[in-house]
């Protein structure tokens, strides 16, 4: 058993007031990144597409907007 | 039967010496010198606190004694707490015990703080809270009757030692008495009724005291409360708080009159209108509703050290009557969550104050906490029931949040205490959510991926083939071309800095990269050209003029070249001619790239 006077406040790896500029930016990003996937994925045509240009904007696209919606649920308040 | 009686006898001292260790004895050298014993009826709780003035009579020294309750109202006692009755007040240690001889009362061994010695007397408060004590006389009412209730206690301390001298004042909270029992000498004055003082009360003395008196304080007993307290490592920690109320008061008789109850100050006397519930200072989003909805009779004050709601139920309610409704709010995690590394160490009230003079017949405290944390580790103020763990299942759960259910019965305000729960959470675990929504919007895209690669056409569009085949190898072409175009960019900018640098070796090495990436690039259109020939033959045309026109491009940027390398720089030329030359070159070479991007546009 720890004792409690050895022991910290816990608080946010981030902090929450920042939630909201972070959603904004990193799902504004993550957006950015998914309509240019999508607009690549209907205007190329078999003979022009390229597997890897596909999925390293797949990934980025993913990651930012995976954490824009994490922040996201945390800013309206699902708390996960 | 002989036989049987041994066996008895057998069995019964195997039991004691089972059980020696937990029993008590009554010590006979303690006396209680003096006791002030306080009743307070006003509410519905019977909270009696007593001062006792403990002597050491005997020879050994005295590190504990013995608190007595009466066997009629055992089941009743909700709290009991002790501290000592100097001005420093520290709390006494109680421990539940048995004593030999007494085994349907219920006794408690409070240790002393200071040793007793022999002679020595000593002063100790002892605060008891028995629930379920008023009761209400007549059972039923009508709506403009007040409410009465009868209180049946003991005029004397129920004491396991002798008592000299005894006191009891009994605090009704009104002057609206029927009867009450009067034990010489005895006396009312307004609300307060004074009994004693009794002198040489033997030990486990009875002697019935009853007072009928008016009360019309809000008799109100949660039934159920459910408490689920969710922690997040996001810094919240979120506190609902489910609540079956009843009224527990006496209950109404004949109709109800919304009319009456609106217009007669005097009418619904004892009926419950609103309450107040004291939230943490830190407490935010707070909401209040029941099944139907979000109740906003209700309003919310912000103190400087805590939350005041004046909670309104959607109907008053009457003896009998019952409601149901959920509060919820989330606080910050700073303020109960506490940390070193890994180790985590929750510090919450297992129980929060719904309303003042509260009885709470059940509650169940649900701690969730983050999931993947493990060696939960609890300590309670009082003892709790602890239930079997459990999972909890959210937003991007995969194997369930570890819960803690806990369970008590016959709680008061008194019970309003810290619990601590330590437990282990690697941090780590905290990305293991960002991830999971990472890795679904990457499943769909990949989904995307394979889904615009499957054909699900019946017939083959050969036509429609050839066209789309044809537009991608121009859309090379033309990409090729762009880089191309690029290598002559550089190849002037090296020409303009070998005009003024005159460096001839550095300038052979840039152009040597320089015609690399250009012959790739040609090579590659080449390619092309040879691919497009079967499907578009007038295109292939136009691509093999265009790698005409850029061979000539070509040849008159060497000769520029040869120009700078052995004319210009060596000073083999004249001034005017060489100007008069490499005017001569520009101008082909604009008419070249004229031409050229004329036959790029026509691909496009």
């Amino acid at each position: 058993m720890v004792e409690i006077e050895s022991m910290v406040r816990y608080v946010s790896p981030v902090n929450p007031t920042v939630f909201p500029h972070l959603t904004l930016v990193l799902l504004g990003i993550g957006i950015f990144f998914t309509a240019w996937f999508f607009v690549y994925e209907v205007t190329s045509t078999k003979f022009t597409r390229d597997i890897f240009k596909e999925l390293v904007v797949a990934l980025v696209a993913a990651i930012f907007s995976g954490f824009g919606v994490l922040f996201l649920l945390l800013w309206v308040g699902i708390y996960l | 039967m002989l036989l049987i009686s041994v066996g008895g006898i057998i069995f019964f001292t195997l039991v004691i010496e089972c059980n020696a260790a937990t029993f008590d004895l009554i010590n006979p050298d303690i006396i209680a010198n003096n006791v002030d014993r306080s009743i307070d009826l006003a509410t519905q709780l019977a909270k009696l606190s007593y001062k006792i003035t403990l002597k050491n009579n005997g020879k050994g020294e005295v590190k504990s004694f013995l608190f007595a309750v009466e066997p009629n109202v055992k089941d009743s006692l909700s709290y009991i707490g002790a501290q000592t009755g100097d001005s420093l007040k520290t709390s006494l240690k109680l421990f539940d015990t048995k004593v030999q001889g007494h085994a349907d009362k219920l006794f408690w061994r409070i240790e002393m703080k200071d040793v007793l010695k022999p002679g020595e007397t000593a002063v100790v408060d002892v605060e008891t809270v028995y629930t379920l004590q008023l009761i209400p006389h007549p059972a039923s009412i009508t709506q403009k009757d007040k409410q009465l209730v009868l209180y049946n206690g003991n005029h004397y301390f129920y004491s396991p030692y002798p008592v000299k001298e005894q006191s009891t004042i009994v605090n009704l909270g009104t002057r609206n008495v029927e009867s009450y029992t009067k034990l010489k000498p005895s006396s009312q004055s307004e609300n307060i009724i004074t009994y004693g003082s009794y002198e040489d009360v033997p030990p486990f003395s009875v002697d019935k005291m009853s007072v009928h008196y008016e009360n019309n304080a809000p008799f109100l007993t949660i039934t159920n409360l459910e408490r689920v307290i969710e922690v997040s490592h996001w810094g919240n920690i979120a506190v609902e708080e489910t609540i079956d109320l009843k009224h527990s008061g006496a209950t109404l008789k004949g109709p109800f009159s919304r009319y009456e109850y609106q217009r007669e100050t005097q009418s619904g006397l004892s009926s419950v209108r609103s309450f107040k519930t004291i939230l943490p200072a830190a407490a935010a989003d707070i909401y209040y509703r029941d099944e139907i909805g979000n109740i906003s009779t209700s309003n919310m004050k912000i103190l400087s050290d805590s939350v005041e709601l004046d909670l309104r139920p959607r109907f008053p309610l009457f003896g009998g009557w019952k409601t149901h409704y959920v509060i919820g709010y989330n606080v910050p995690s700073y303020e109960y969550l506490f940390n070193r590394g890994d180790d985590y160490l929750l510090k919450m009230r297992f129980l929060d104050h719904v309303f003042d003079d509260m009885i709470v017949d059940e509650v169940t405290t649900k701690i969730i906490l983050p999931e993947g944390s493990q060696n939960m580790q609890l300590t309670t103020p009082y003892p709790i029931e602890h239930l079997p763990n459990s999972l909890h299942f959210t937003y991007l759960d995969i194997k369930g949040r570890p819960v803690i259910i806990l369970r008590k019965k016959n709680l008061v305000e008194n019970h309003i205490q810290d619990f601590q729960l330590q437990y282990n959470f690697p941090r780590i675990l905290m990305l293991q959510e960002p991830f999971l929504i990472v890795a679904a919007f990457y499943l769909l895209f990949v989904f995307v991926i394979v889904y615009v690669r499957l054909d699900f056409s019946i017939t083959k569009d050969e036509v429609g083939e050839s066209r789309m085949r044809v537009a991608g190898y121009c859309e090379k072409v033309l990409a090729h071309q762009d880089k191309r175009a690029l290598t002559y960019t550089y190849y002037n900018e090296q020409l303009g800095k070998l005009k003024s640098s005159k460096d001839i070796n550095a300038f052979l090495t840039s152009v040597k990269n320089i015609n690399h990436e250009y012959k790739r690039e040609t090579a590659h259109i080449a390619d092309l050209l040879v691919k497009l020939k079967a499907d578009a033959p007038d295109l292939a045309e136009k691509v093999s003029e265009l790698q005409k026109a850029d061979k000539h491009l070509k040849e008159l940027y060497t000769q520029h070249q040869s120009l700078y390398v052995d004319k210009l720089v060596p000073g083999k030329i004249a001034r005017q001619a060489f100007v008069d030359t490499e005017n001569q070159f520009n101008k082909k070479k604009e008419e070249c790239v004229e031409k050229i991007n004329t036959l790029v546009k026509s691909l496009q």
